[in-house]
Parts: structure tokens; sequence; C-alpha cells
């Protein structure tokens, strides 16, 4: 048995909300004009086999960031590193140790030898926490919480620093950068006590994210996107300052495709997040006409990330987490 | 339409409440379910209707009130068990007679030109009889029985008495004209003892008023005015007290007797009315083929051909005479109206034993013109083979007459005998003619049973002469004879000397062939068969002897003796060329050329199929319909129903199991001639049927139970719409 399951919750202690009237497209329970809750932790599927795969990989940024604190990463900074890096005039000051020998006793000057700084990578794995992640029985959210403790897990045993967002509309709460893998229970337990609810606006969480980071890194954003006008936007946002965005859409196939559930007829339909009931009748064609406007929209959700260089990753809840983690993260570059 | 449940009075208002509350209910805002989705907005934009689609959904709703609408008037009206009128009239018994005669074969005819419909050529007759039978079972109520009877040759009942309409629709079909005419006489009977004690009893004649006279007077009785003394029971159809007559009289049904009085009463004989069927009345018929061997050369027959243009217009058509399934003869004939030629085709040669004659249309002619299929065609058997055996008994002094009848030895089997050797000679008793011509000798006794041409049978007193004497004649001159006669044909008596002649005594029935100023001298006497089991034949007696006269030694004498092989040998068996089709008909078997003798019965087979492989009823390999046929007396009684060939067999006596083969031909002109006789017979207007009724919408059943499944399929189909979201 994993030694951390000690403090993981039981799923019915984090299900006490009371049964809410009105029912969801896959048949989930909204939660909106409710306070925050508790959901089932993400260490609830990670054993010692998984966590030992997770200790093989490596969070790939595909820029360079300075760090704070020596680490494995390298950096644009030439300091005390391993690994030759230039020469420079002496000055007073420097140490004596750095000095050149060598080209002393050679060409008679006097230069120091310049090493590659090693430095950590600062990681922010920005959680969608909006009501539209927590329908399916809060599957998609789940899911989320656990890609982003497998993602902090990674970093930590790297020894880069991990920080996480809850976000909606705002930030909900935010854990500051930790480092080490002895942080990841940090991790655990802010995902399993991190606020939750509120709607989806990604132009306006990012650009808070962009702001409250003093440091700009591997920002990974994990959300269902289910913005029309800012989802990309905030991901470009991110872009523009000085951010390694990175999307992750988690998706419900029973959203994806309505049109394989039993839902017809005359229904008035309800934004999870608010706004005013739309009264449409649910046939076939419409079931599937909102099928192929979905794809639409994550196709363009996709192919705008990757004209600009967004890594981007759909990953449906019924695909095994993993498997998501150890082989499309790999294959997609995430991870290494 | 009238209502037998709830009056209309009382279902409109619960229609009203009905559909009062429908559109509440619709007027009424539906609350719909609520569903819950995480991307409103991309719903909305899926689900943002155009102007179109916003209109049918109001259209939808519009459609599914006036749906519910009409389940509600389904229902109402189930309640209110609507019945048409016919349902609710006196029942009515109806007998529908269908002349299926072969005249009815004919074209239909646009019923305006005269002249077959070009749209549907192959329309006959009968098919609109059949048409019209089937509107009349169409319009029968719930309540109303019907049977169905065919009148051709013979009188059948495919559809028996019943109420139920589709036994009696299936009986008409297939139904197919007959050979021959119409026993409309014994149908219309059969439809008056079927309809005897029913209510509202009606007789309907469906022909085309090509009626033999047997037909038209049936027809002429049955629709004859009904005496007023049958309307109160007193006549001779009246009905038992205990029978429904008892119920009293009762209303005409409006449908089935318009513009009559009460003449639905049970006790009065059944109304009898003809609906025509008409059509184009051009035909050209075979109404006579035959084919006989020369009696001089019998190893050539000649076919005779009779072909009657029946019809009012000038015809052109090719004859053709096939032996046994190749031409022999072809002839193109053009006949005006009612013209009968006569055609014959000689020195064929005999050993093609079956013949046919079959019409065509000529060139540029239509088939129309040629009537009915049924008789244009016609079968022949050339007669059998077999010499004629001619038995003389003479004491050898008439060497003429021996020789006149060696002549004939190539055709004829000549056997001699003298007086003596007559008793027991078994060549006499297979002699088909026994020529006596004994002079002074005595006739032998007895005398033989065979045909007999006896010279001077009362020469002497004492012998057994079929003929009795008027007293003697000296030298008498033969004055008179039977011209046109076919024993006299080309023979001059003129002039001829007699030493002496007996005055025969004429019985009735005898036929005199030769006087002598007013006496007879020569006698054709047909003897019918007796009960003491001798058979029929034919006698000639001459009153003279031929060696008492000058007579031997002219032209006339061989010509005599040929005149009365032939007249003998034509009557023979086998010079039956056809029998006419029709009812039972007497038929010899001698005739046919079987022996009669211990013959008791026959079995008919046929008739086969043609040569070309077409028969009317038969598959190609479908065996021969047989019957088994008691002979009586040498006569047995044909029932052809079919024209073709037909196989005689004898079954026992001596002759059993010898075939001998017989044509049977329509060969009638009254059956072939398509006129309608209808207007010479005169009968009232009430006699016709009028116009074909209007079939009722539905035959039977409560008609409620088809609006409550009416109401069912609607709900059905609203259900399956609705709910499969075919139309949401």
């Amino acid at each position: 048995m994993a030694w951390w399951k000690r403090s993981a919750p039981t799923p019915s202690a984090l299900n006490d909300e009371p049964v809410p009237e009105a029912r969801s497209l896959a048949g989930a329970r909204p939660s909106h004009h409710q306070g925050p809750r508790r959901a089932a932790g993400p260490d609830d599927v990670f054993d010692d086999a998984f966590l030992a795969r997770l200790e093989l990989l490596q969070v790939i940024a595909r820029r360079l960031f300075r760090g704070r604190q020596r680490a494995e990463r390298k950096t644009r900074k030439v300091g005390s590193g391993l690994e030759f890096a230039d020469h420079r005039e002496y000055s007073p000051g420097d140490d004596i140790r750095n000095l050149d020998w060598n080209v002393l006793m050679r060409l008679g000057q006097s230069l120091i030898r310049l090493y590659e700084e090693d430095e950590d990578l600062p990681i922010r794995i920005a959680i969608d926490v909006s009501e539209s992640m927590q329908t399916s029985g809060g599957g998609k959210l789940r899911y989320a919480s656990q890609v982003a403790a497998a993602l902090a897990y990674v970093g930590l045993a790297n020894l880069d620093r991990v920080g996480l967002t809850c976000m909606s509309r705002k930030v909900h709460n935010s854990l500051p950068a930790v480092r080490g893998k002895g942080r990841i229970f940090r991790v655990f337990d802010f995902l399993r006590a991190a606020p939750r609810g509120g709607t989806t606006d990604l132009r306006a969480a990012c650009s808070r994210l962009a702001a409250e980071s003093v440091q700009p890194g591997l920002t990974v954003v994990l959300s269902d996107f289910y913005d029309m006008d800012g989802a990309f936007d905030g991901l470009n946002l991110l872009r523009f300052r000085k951010h390694e965005p990175v999307a992750i859409q988690i998706l419900d196939p029973a959203e994806v495709h309505p049109e394989r559930s039993a839902l017809r007829g005359d229904v008035s339909l309800v934004d999870c997040e608010g706004g005013d009931p739309r009264d449409v009748t649910l046939s076939p064609a419409t079931l599937r006409a909102y099928a192929e406007a979905h794809e639409r929209f994550c196709g363009a959700l996709a192919s705008s990330c990757r004209a600009r260089g967004i890594p981007y990753f759909r990953a449906e809840i019924d695909v095994p987490f993993d498997e998501l983690v150890l082989r499309m993260f790999r294959l997609g570059g995430l991870l290494r | 339409m009238n209502l037998a449940g709830w009056t209309l009075a009382e279902l409109l208002p619960l229609f009203a409440a009905g559909a009062t509350a429908i559109t509440a209910l619709y007027l009424l805002r539906m609350r719909r379910r609520q569903l819950v989705v995480p991307f409103a907005a991309l719903w909305r934009q899926v689900t943002r209707e155009s102007d179109t689609r916003r209109l049918w959904r109001k259209l939808r709703r519009m459609l599914s009130w006036l749906l519910q609408l009409c389940l509600l008037a389904l229902l109402c009206l189930a309640l209110g068990d609507p019945r048409p009128s016919a349902w609710l009239r006196d029942p009515v018994t109806l007998a529908i007679v269908i002349d299926r005669s072969a005249s009815m074969g004919g074209p239909a005819g646009d019923g305006t030109t005269g002249t077959a419909d070009p749209a549907n050529p192959g329309l006959t007759r009968l098919d609109l009889a059949v048409r019209r039978a089937r509107a009349e079972l169409s319009a029968l109520g719930p309540v109303d029985r019907a049977l169905v009877i065919t009148a051709g040759p013979e009188v059948a009942v495919p559809g028996p008495l019943g109420r139920d309409s589709d036994p009696l629709l299936r009986s008409l079909e297939g139904l197919r004209p007959a050979a021959g005419e119409a026993d409309l006489g014994r149908a219309i009977a059969l439809a008056r003892s079927a309809l005897a004690g029913q209510p509202g009893g009606r007789i309907l004649v469906l022909s085309d008023g090509a009626l033999d006279p047997a037909g038209a007077a049936a027809l002429a009785a049955c629709t004859a005015p009904v005496p007023e003394d049958m309307s109160t029971g007193t006549g001779s159809q009246a009905v038992p007290k205990d029978s429904p007559a008892d119920a009293g009289p009762q209303a005409v049904p409006e449908a089935m007797s318009p513009g009559t009085g009460p003449e639905a009463q049970p006790d009065r004989p059944p109304r009898c009315q003809l609906a025509r069927v008409g059509g184009p009345v051009d035909n050209v018929a075979i109404t006579a083929f035959a084919a006989r061997r020369y009696p001089e050369d019998r190893e050539h027959v000649e076919v005779l051909a009779e072909v009657h243009n029946l019809g009012d217009a000038a015809a052109e058509v090719v004859l053709e005479v096939r032996a046994d399934g190749l031409s022999v003869g072809r002839r193109t004939l053009t006949l005006a109206p009612g013209e009968r030629h006569t055609e014959v085709l000689r020195d064929l040669d005999a050993a093609r034993t079956r013949l046919l004659a079959q019409l065509s249309p000529g060139p540029g002619s239509s088939a129309a013109a040629l009537g009915p299929a049924g008789d244009d065609r016609a079968h022949a058997i050339v007669p059998p083979l077999r010499p004629f055996k001619v038995a003389l008994i003479t004491e050898g002094s008439d060497l003429f007459l021996e020789a006149a009848l060696l002549t004939l030895q190539d055709h004829i089997q000549l056997t001699g005998m003298g007086p003596a050797a007559v008793p027991g000679n078994p060549a006499l008793a297979e002699a088909d003619l026994v020529v006596i011509d004994l002079g002074a000798e005595a006739l032998p006794s007895p005398l033989p049973a065979q045909d007999l041409v006896i010279f001077d049978p009362l020469r002497r007193a004492d012998g057994p002469s079929p003929f009795t004497s008027n007293g003697e004649l000296t030298r008498p001159f033969l004055t008179e004879q039977a011209l046109g006669h076919p024993l006299l044909d080309g023979v001059v008596l003129k002039d001829v000397n007699l030493a002496r002649a007996t005055r025969l005594a004429a019985l009735p029935g005898d036929q005199v062939l030769i006087r002598s100023l007013g006496d007879p001298v020569a006698l054709l006497r047909h003897e019918a068969g007796q009960d003491d089991g001798s058979s029929a034949r034919t006698i000639v007696g001459f009153g003279f002897d031929p060696r008492q006269s000058d007579l031997p030694l002219r032209t006339a004498f061989p010509l005599l003796v040929a005149n009365l092989v032939t007249y003998f040998e034509q009557a023979r068996p086998g010079f039956v060329a056809s029998v006419p089709v029709g009812a039972a008909r007497p038929l010899a078997v001698a005739e046919l050329g079987l022996a009669p003798e211990g013959l008791g019965a026959v079995e008919v087979a046929g008739p086969e199929p043609l040569a070309d492989g077409t028969s009317p009823d038969l598959a190609a390999d479908a065996p021969l319909p047989t019957a088994r046929v008691p002979v009586d007396r040498g006569v047995f009684r044909l029932r052809a129903r079919e024209p073709g060939i037909y196989r005689v067999t004898a079954l026992d006596g001596p002759a059993a199991g010898a075939t001998v083969l017989l044509a049977v031909n329509q060969a009638s002109a009254p059956a072939s001639d398509l006129h309608d006789r209808i207007d010479d017979l005169e009968l009232p207007p009430e006699a016709s049927a009028g116009d074909p009724p209007t079939p009722l919408p539905v035959g039977e059943g409560p008609l409620w139970t088809l609006l409550l499944l009416a109401a069912a399929a609607l709900i059905a189909l609203e259900w399956a719409t609705y709910h499969r979201r075919v139309t949401v």
C-alpha cells in the first residue's frame, strides 16, 4: 500500500451535497450556487509502480527560463555549473579558482573560466475548476486533478519548482511554487481542498494568472476550454507574457457525442454556469449537429494552438489516466 | 349513411366538448424537462432556427392539434355506429345467371362504335358479364345472399347460395366461354328453384343476346310480367306457411330494384332481369367440316369445309386445312355479309387421318373480324379403311349383276353363294350388304339380318319377303323415279322394258324409288331395331327381275348397282364426319366402326391436345379426361363439352380394346351468330337491369370497429413519428 494513502478521504465524505432537481447532459449534478466542496483525491490512482515510472520522466520546456535555485535545468546564466561555457577578462574580485592557468601560462592573459548555470524550471499548473468541469459527476475535474498531480510529481522529482492554481473566471487559490518530491503531499492536499465553481472565462483567468506570476515559466492549463470567445485568447495572452503555455483539453465523451445518449424530445437547456434556459427539441439531427459543432470547436482550438506553437493535448476521460501521462504526453513532447 | 348508435344531436356536443378540451390543452404551455449542459453557447449556436424551421414548428403544432381533433372525430363517429343505407334495407337474394355460350367469347367492343376496343382488344363479352357480376356482388349488403349460375351447354353452379361474397367472387375467376349454345332454360329454372322461398328474390341474366330459340323463349318466359294473383300467394310458386314468406310484404330494396313496386315479397316468383353485354357482331365461322373416302378410290379422301360469314360486313379470311400437322390446302376467301362458302379439297392422301381446318384473318384484316376463336377451328377424322363386304345370293344366272359387282371389287369384297349355301354361311354373317337375286327360286328363310337389296322379292308367294304385294303388273313402264335420290343418281330408266313386275305395298316411312304409273315398283325401307335383338337395317326392294327386262343391257344398270353399293357404303360406320358439341347426344357405336354385339360400355377420352400442343383445358402432359359411358342397344350418349378429337374405346364384348377416333366441332351457325336477338323478344321495360349498381364502400362488418382501428392507426402513426423523432 502506498504510504500516502493514510490521508486519502473516502468518496462518501466528498459527495455529501444535496441532489439538484435538474439533470445534466451526462447525468452530472450541477454545483453552481454552492460553496466549495472537496473531491476525491488525485492520489487515489497513484501506486508505487506508477510513481516509479513518473520519476523517470521530465517535463520538457522548449524555451529556457530563469530559475531561482540550482537544479538540473540549463539556463542562459553563466555561473557555477560544471559545464564550461566561456572565458572573460579577469577583474578584481573574481574567484581566483576560476582563473584559467593554462591560458595565463601560455599566452600571458588573465582569463576567468565561465561555466553554465543549472537552475530549476518554474512550472505552473492551472486547473479550471469552473462548473463546466464538474458535470458528469465531476469526472473532468477529477481527471484534471490527477493529470495535474502527475505533472507536479514529475516536476518535483526533477527538482523543478511547481506551483498550482485553481481558477475559473478568477483565480480561486494558488499553491506557491514548491520544490522537492516531499512536497507532493502539499500538492495533493491543495488539489483536494481546492475551491471550485464559477463561470469559465479563460481570458480573464489567464490574465490574472500572468499578472500574479513573478517569474515566467512553463504553464500547463487544464480545462475543457468551454469558452466560446476566450478559449484561445487566454493561452495567447500567457504566451505574450513570456510563459510557455501548454493546453490540455479535458473532455467527457458523453458531452462530445450526445447523439449516443438516449436524450430526445422537447427540453429546456440550462447552462451549468448560469444563463437563460433555452427551449429546444432534441432530435437525432440536432444532436448530430451539436457533435459536429463541438468537433469543429475543438479542431479550431487545436489548430490555433498549433499555429502559435502551443502544445495541445486532447484528453477524454474514458482514456486511462496512465496511458495519457505515460504515452500521450511523451508522444506530444510534454514529457520525456 | 345512417347512424345506428348515438344520434348526431348527441355526438355534436360530445365532439364540441372534446375539441374544446383538446384545444385548451394545446393552448397551455408545455413544461419542458430541464437539461443541464456544460456548453450552452455551443448549443445555442446549433439550435439557432431558420424562419422556415420556425414556421414548420408552428405548423407541426397545428398538425398535431388537427390530428387530435381527427382522433376525436373518429371516436365520436364510432359511437354513432354508422351504417350504409344498403345495410338497413330488406334482404335480397340474387341469382346471377351468366351466359357462357360460344358467342360470349366474342369481342366486347367499346360499346359505341360496334367495333373491338382498340385499347383492350382481348376483352370478351364474357369478361363484361363477369365484370357486371362482380359489381352486383360488390353491391350486396351483409344480409343479402347470392349465387352464381353459368349457362353453357351444361348448367353449373360455381358459386352456391351464400352470404359471403368472397367465394362468389372467386367463382367468377377463370370462367371461359363454352362451345355451343347456352341452356338458358335449365339455368333459369335452376335459379328459380334456388330462389324459391327466399326473400327479395331476383334473377339477373347476363347475356349478349345471341340466343338460340329455346334460350330466347326461356328468357321471355322468365321476364314476362307476373300475374296479379301471384302476389297473393296463390300462384304455383307459393311457399309454405312456415316459410319466411309469412312475414308479410317487404319493402323492395331500393338499390336492387329501382322504380318497381312491391315485388320483393317472398311468395312471389323472383323478378327476372336481363343485363346485356354486347359488342361487335362480326364473326366468321367454320360451320361444317367433314372428310370422306372416295368410294371408288379409298386411298384418297375428299374434304369439305363450309365457312359462313355471320357478320354484317364483308370479311376476308384464310382457310387452311392441315392433315396431321401438314398443310394440305390453303384458300383466301372473301365473303360478303351472310355468305356461306363451301370449299372442297379433292384427292387428298388418306394416309393422314386427322384433319384440322383453321381460319385466320386475311391480308389487311384484323383478328376481331373472326369473332370468337372457338368456331374458327374444326376437326375431322378420315374414316377408317375397311373393305365393304357384299354377299351375293344368286342361283348363277344373272351374269350382268355379277359383272356389275365385280367391277366394283377394287373397294368391295364380293362373296357369291347359292341359296343352298346360305344357312350358317360365315361370309354371310360378316357381310355389310346382302344382294339377293334368285329369280324364280324362293328367298332364303330367314332372311339375313344385314342390309338387303332384293330383286323381285314377291315372285314366289311362299318366300319370307319383307314387302307385300298389291298385285302384278304386266309389261309395265317405269314412268316415275325419285330424282335426286342417291340411289338413282345418274340412272335413266326411261324406256326400260319389263316383262312383268310386282306392285309393292309402301308402308309409312318407305321411300318409293321407282313407280309405274303411280304404282311403286321399287322401295327403300329403314327398319328400326326390335326388342328381339334385331338391329336396324335398310332394305331396298325392286319388284322386278332383271332377267325379265332389258335393264342389264343399259348403262343404267351398272350405275344403279354402283349407287346401291355406294349408298350402303356411305351409310355404314366410319362416315360419321364430326359430332357437334353440346349436351348428351345419342351415337350408334356401329356408326363409329365398333361392333355393337356384346358391347356394354365404351370409354370416351378427350379432347386430345392439338398438334401444336394447345388444348383448351389441358396441359400438354396432362392425362386425357376419360369417362365410362354405358352402351344400350348399340347406342351411347356422348357428352362433348369441348371441340376436338376424342377417343372411343370399347371396354367389353368381342371388340374390347378397339379404339376409334371421333371429331367434335362446334359447327353451329346459330351458336356462332353474334347478333342480339333480345329486341325481337319485346321484353317489358322492367326486365332491363339497367346500369350496374354502385359497390358498397364496405361490404360487411360494423364500421365502428374500422373507425376504432383507424383511430388506433393514427395514434400509432403519431407515436411512431413523434417518439422516433421523425416529425420533431
